[in-house]
């Protein structure tokens, strides 16, 4: 546990950083990927206003029963192809999401995404206070994201 | 609403939980009850603050479901609540998941749209 008070996934990708950018900011290429499994997000349910302060909300489709849920954020720091970071102020008093595109110089990009706010607050408590049982999910969990 | 949205049916009462651990105070007290069901005027007195300040804190982690209270003895002491914490860890895991498949997709988008077999 690093104590840093952050939830932290990696994933490097086949592409270079300024592919990755534009997959993660333009409507066209999130409507591949972004929605939860079992769920879509069409292309015409994402807005995207790329500057700091400008909105980034997606409107999610359950496939099953066509119910819906809508994302709603505002980008802090747009900075292609190194850095995205967006809020959402509805969400536990405000969660930080901020992804780092490092170009590993080789084709591939190491997509960091870091989330903050819930963990911080979730980490100090759980290593200070000790709960075991859920300190053991937290370590498992933690070795899924290092692994 | 089902555990497709998981994300969602549990954003309130997380963000209770989560405002109440934002607290170092209510930390501490969480961190005290750790140790030991405590009553209030045991909680004040580590903290030295007075019991109408440290009962304040203590509604708070009680309406976020962390502490229970007694309703029988009269000084009420306060327990740890584990159980909700656990939804709490349970809810960070499934938000990881949500990325997983989400980068699991972009790779097999990134693959098409490079024309190759992912």
């Amino acid at each position: 546990m690093s104590g840093t008070g952050e939830l932290t996934y990696r994933r490097v990708h086949r592409a270079p950083p300024e592919l990755l950018f534009d997959c993660m900011t333009k409507p066209e290429h999130l409507a591949h990927f972004w929605g939860p499994t079992g769920t879509t997000t069409p292309v015409e349910n994402i807005t995207v206003d790329l500057r700091p302060g400008g909105a980034f909300e997606t409107t999610m489709v359950n496939d099953a029963d066509g119910s819906t849920y809508t994302m709603r954020a505002v980008y802090v720091e747009v900075r292609r192809p190194d850095l995205l970071v967006w809020i959402e102020p509805e969400v536990e008093g405000g969660m930080r999401t901020s992804v780092t595109f490092t170009d590993l110089g080789d084709g591939r990009t190491e997509v960091t995404t870091h989330q903050t706010n819930v963990p911080e607050a979730y980490m100090s408590a759980q290593a200070r206070a000790g709960f075991q049982t859920s300190l053991d999910r937290f370590d498992a969990y933690l070795a899924r994201l290092t692994s | 609403m089902d555990r497709v949205w998981g994300v969602a049916v549990l954003e309130d009462d997380l963000s209770l939980v989560f405002s109440a651990l934002a607290d170092p105070t209510r930390r501490a007290i969480l961190e005290h009850l750790a140790g030991g069901d405590a009553t209030v005027s045991q909680l004040a007195e580590p903290f030295a603050m007075s019991q109408q300040a440290v009962s304040k804190h203590l509604k708070v982690l009680e309406r976020a479901r962390l502490i229970t209270r007694s309703r029988t003895a009269q000084s009420r002491p306060c327990a740890l609540d584990t159980a909700h914490l656990d939804t709490a860890a349970e809810w960070i895991a499934r938000h990881r998941q949500v990325w997983a498949d989400r980068h699991d997709r972009l790779d097999a988008h990134l693959a098409a749209l490079q024309g190759r077999s992912s």
